[in-house]
């Protein structure tokens, strides 16, 4: 099989759109054990009630050998180095109920990096949020890894990744399809390399790991989120304390909004928006609440006004116990504190590049953040 | 614009698509515009209603926006058609202070919005269209004529006079309003909290100070006006109705009073071409019937009597017919299986309970046939509800009520003599013979005139017998060989001993 040849041509990064991160340093970030709990809960908030739980992940990582785990600064790495992002494709409540191997990434990542003619690859995360987040730090010890995420957040869809919406040439896309099988697209267009991999998910049993690469540690800057595993242990930190006496205070120091607290009254399934549930919260200032929910947490409508909504990373606390709660735990009855957190500087760098992390990508009207 | 569109006023209007209230329980507004969609409003308004023919959208999130967005123009009421926004959208619309109406057809809604605001007189013509447009169906009486006239104008009708409402439709005129209705002019428009009432005199040969009244919850000028002007519309047609209602009702009882003739004539032989006739008014000879009449103690409009008593007799239950014959009413009860005497007896108390109802009008006397089945028993029982009925008017003691059971003759017979008139002429008939006299006439013609058995019965020797026969028919004056003499007597005796 002729290998084709390196990347193509990248393009520059656009002036003025270097992403803004909490973490751009050029050392790396040496993650204990002991950060592992705040990890997982950054991971959650980062994941707006979608992507899985993280506590599957942190189960696996929680028993690794490889403590403490170094995730390299893009910054300090060797621009042209290959680079692959990780992470599990479809249902997170299969996963959980048929684990994962010792090495799920591993027939994906063989595949590209045999594909691409390239080997040693730095590894990062499709989605640095839910389960993804910390998916990729189980390679630690085997491979390097880089703090750097190709959503910044959790959204569902695969031509969702940033290298894909930049178009990017090259990308190669790999999924596990089956027992010994492995699905390899490439050059696809993005709704194409979502449809294949999709197909290749369902033939591995509603889940696969999957690898996307194709691109260099260089292309991270201008092409995918940096910093995100650091912003996850930034913000998981900074709420692991929270108490509900002090909202204002949590919003603050998660650089968020504080949306509303409130009681969930109704649920409903909306007809003209399939697979979309909306859910009625009556405020506690007496405000009416709309959450709107597909995979993810899609939007927050108070009083008939968009306050939030994607890209915007929205989160829904339990109100009793602060537990970062995930779209099928929000339920009749539930108290929730909803929160908002700034969205991935990359995603609202372009019209183009918001338009397609924005409910309308769905085809959901009606839910853009005015002002 | 002076003119003011209240949430109650479009409620009371008839026709607005099917509005519902989904939020909020009074308003007003000074203007309504209606678009297309929420894009064609106004950027900015005073205070308004705003009624959008496009159907609402279907996702939530999207009703709330739209109500905000309308709000934010400075509307305080919006009317939406398509699906019915939830719950989540109705606390949306208290919290923003908003009337949330619903509408089925939102042209209508507009149409009522116009009518209300702008052309009041528009209104009455509407309503006097709708009027007009209930002449088109046929009305079986009265009550049919006024369901019409409510299902076409949707305000609730009454027929009233000085003691309240006598037949009316649709909902009826509330207490306080009743009360302020003034009986001596022509057109009486009257108010009160629960709303007004608008009324006119009606004509009627036989009743008095009747009035048709229409009646609305709302008074504002525009319902005033076209109420007023409906009801003008209106009196004629109820004032006609009623006439034919009194026409029809007399030349209804002529015909079956005249059946009824026919039945009591062929004694029970009812011919192919009668029973046709009795079938078509629904009497059944088959079965088993209980005859009843009622006289007149006095004069007496008989009409006036069935009327009465077709109204008491629904509450009996069972088959029941009742038509006018001469100065009474004629009528029975029919069981289509043989009654128990238990049965039979409470459904004569039944009679009794409505001859006692029917005395609070009239003066009457009542009598009541016995059990008896098929057509010649029909006419059998009537034949003895008429004879019981003209003994009841001789008997206040029996509260002018006379039933022939089982008994039959014999009973009527005593009935008859139990009579007022009966007692003292037998009294006077009696009155030459002393008390001896007496039971030994009783006896002589209880034992058949026979002498020795009459001596045997009173233990006297049979001379003595003889010459107080001799003696008495002296004294009385009749000759005691004579049968029909005889029987006089012998009931004579019955009476007075």
């Amino acid at each position: 099989m002729a290998l084709p040849s390196s990347p193509g041509q990248r393009h520059p990064p656009p002036p003025g759109t270097r992403p803004a991160c909490t973490y751009a340093g050029r050392v790396p970030l040496a993650l204990q054990r002991d950060d592992l709990e705040s990890l997982a809960r950054g991971f959650a908030m980062l994941g707006a009630g979608g992507a899985g739980s993280p506590h599957l992940s942190a189960l696996v990582l929680e028993n690794s050998a490889t403590w403490p785990i170094t995730v390299h600064s893009p910054a300090e790495l060797d621009p042209d180095r290959p680079c692959i992002a990780v992470g599990y494709g479809g249902s997170t409540f299969l996963l959980e109920e048929q684990l994962p191997g010792l090495d799920p990434f591993g027939p994906a990542i063989r595949a590209i990096e045999r594909w691409l003619g390239v080997e040693d690859a730095v590894i990062c995360s499709i989605e640095a949020a839910g389960i993804n987040g910390l998916a990729n730090l189980q390679l630690a010890g085997s491979r390097d890894l880089v703090d750097a995420d190709c959503m910044g957040r959790a959204l569902p869809d695969f031509d969702q990744l940033s290298v894909l919406v930049d178009g990017l040439p090259g990308i190669v896309a790999a999924a596990s399809a089956g027992p010994g099988g492995v699905a390899v697209v490439e050059g696809a267009r993005p709704r194409d390399v979502e449809r294949v991999i999709r197909t290749a998910i369902e033939c591995n049993g509603g889940w696969a790991g999957t690898a996307f690469g194709g691109f260099t540690v260089g292309d991270l800057h201008a092409h995918a989120m940096t910093g995100t595993v650091a912003r996850a242990l930034a913000i998981g930190r900074a709420s692991a304390d929270a108490i509900r006496a002090d909202l204002p205070a949590l919003a603050d120091s998660l650089g968020g909004r504080l949306l509303g607290t409130g009681r969930v009254i109704d649920a409903r399934h909306e007809r003209t928006a399939p697979g979309v549930v909306s859910f009625e919260v009556q405020a506690d200032d007496g405000a009416v609440l709309r959450l709107v929910a597909r995979s993810e947490l899609v939007a927050l409508v108070r009083n008939g006004v968009v306050v939030a909504a994607t890209p915007t990373i929205i989160v829904a606390l339990d109100a009793t116990t602060m537990a970062v709660l995930e779209v099928d735990q929000v339920a009749v009855g539930k108290d929730l504190v909803l929160l908002s957190l700034p969205a991935p500087a990359w995603w609202l760098a372009s019209p183009s590049r918001r338009r397609q992390a924005e409910a309308i990508h769905w085809g959901i009207e009606g839910l853009e953040e005015t002002g | 614009m002076s003119a003011e569109l209240s949430l109650e006023a479009l409620l009371e209007h008839p026709d607005t698509g099917g509005l519902t209230v989904l939020h909020g329980t009074s308003a007003v507004w000074t203007q309504a515009v209606v678009e297309i969609g929420e894009d064609a409003l106004p950027a900015e308004v005073d205070d308004g209603l705003a009624v959008l023919i496009d159907p609402a959208p279907g996702a939530s999130w999207q009703v709330d926006a739209l109500l905000r967005r309308v709000h934010d123009r400075g509307f305080t009421g919006i009317a939406l058609t398509g699906e019915a926004p939830g719950p989540g959208s109705r606390a949306l619309a208290e919290r923003l202070g908003l009337t949330l109406l619903h509408t089925d057809h939102p042209t209508r809604l507009a149409r009522a919005c116009w009518q209300l605001l702008e052309a009041r007189d528009a209104l009455a013509l509407w309503m006097v269209q709708r009027i007009a447009r209930s002449i088109e169906y046929r009305a079986d009486d009265l009550g049919d004529l006024l369901r019409h006239i409510n299902a076409n104008v949707g305000h609730g009708i009454a027929l009233i006079d000085q003691e309240g409402i006598l037949q009316g439709a649709g909902e009826p005129i509330p207490e306080s309003l009743l009360k302020q209705i003034t009986f001596d002019r022509w057109l009486d428009i009257a108010e009160s909290p629960d709303g007004l009432v608008a009324s006119v005199p009606v004509e009627s040969r036989t009743r008095q100070a009747l009035r048709v009244a229409l009646h609305g919850k709302d008074a504002s000028t525009a319902y005033r006006n076209a109420l007023s002007t409906a009801v003008e519309v209106v009196m004629p047609m109820v004032a006609a109705r009623l006439l034919i209602d009194e026409v029809e009702a007399v030349s209804d009882a002529s015909r079956s009073s005249g059946l009824l003739g026919d039945l009591l004539e062929s004694g029970g032989n009812v011919d192919a071409e009668l029973e046709q006739r009795m079938k078509a008014r629904g009497w059944r000879t088959n079965g088993y019937h209980v005859g009843f009449r009622i006289v007149g103690r006095g004069r007496l409009d008989p009409l006036e009597l069935l009327r009465l008593v077709s109204s008491l007799l629904i509450r009996i239950p069972v088959d029941s017919h009742a038509t006018t014959r001469g100065g009474g009413v004629t009528g029975w009860l029919t069981f289509p299986e043989p009654p128990s005497p238990a049965v039979v007896a409470a459904r004569v108390r039944d009679l009794h309970e409505l001859h006692r109802s029917a005395q609070a009008s009239f003066t009457v006397a009542t009598g009541v046939g016995s059990l008896a089945s098929g057509p010649t028993g029909l006419s059998a029982t009537l034949g003895e509800a008429r004879d019981a009925a003209r003994l009841a008017a001789d008997s206040a003691r029996s509260g002018w009520f006379v039933h022939v059971d089982s008994l039959g003759l014999e009973q009527l017979l005593l009935a008859w003599t139990g009579g007022d008139t009966f007692a003292s002429a037998a009294a006077s008939l009696l009155a030459p013979l002393s008390e001896v006299e007496r039971q030994t006439l009783a006896a002589y013609l209880d034992e058949e005139s026979s002498i020795v058995a009459t001596a045997e019965r009173l233990g006297l020797h049979r001379n003595t017998v003889s010459t107080r026969v001799q003696r008495i028919q002296g004294l009385v004056g009749i000759d005691l060989h004579d049968p029909e003499a005889r029987l006089a007597l012998q009931l004579a005796c019955r009476v007075v001993l």
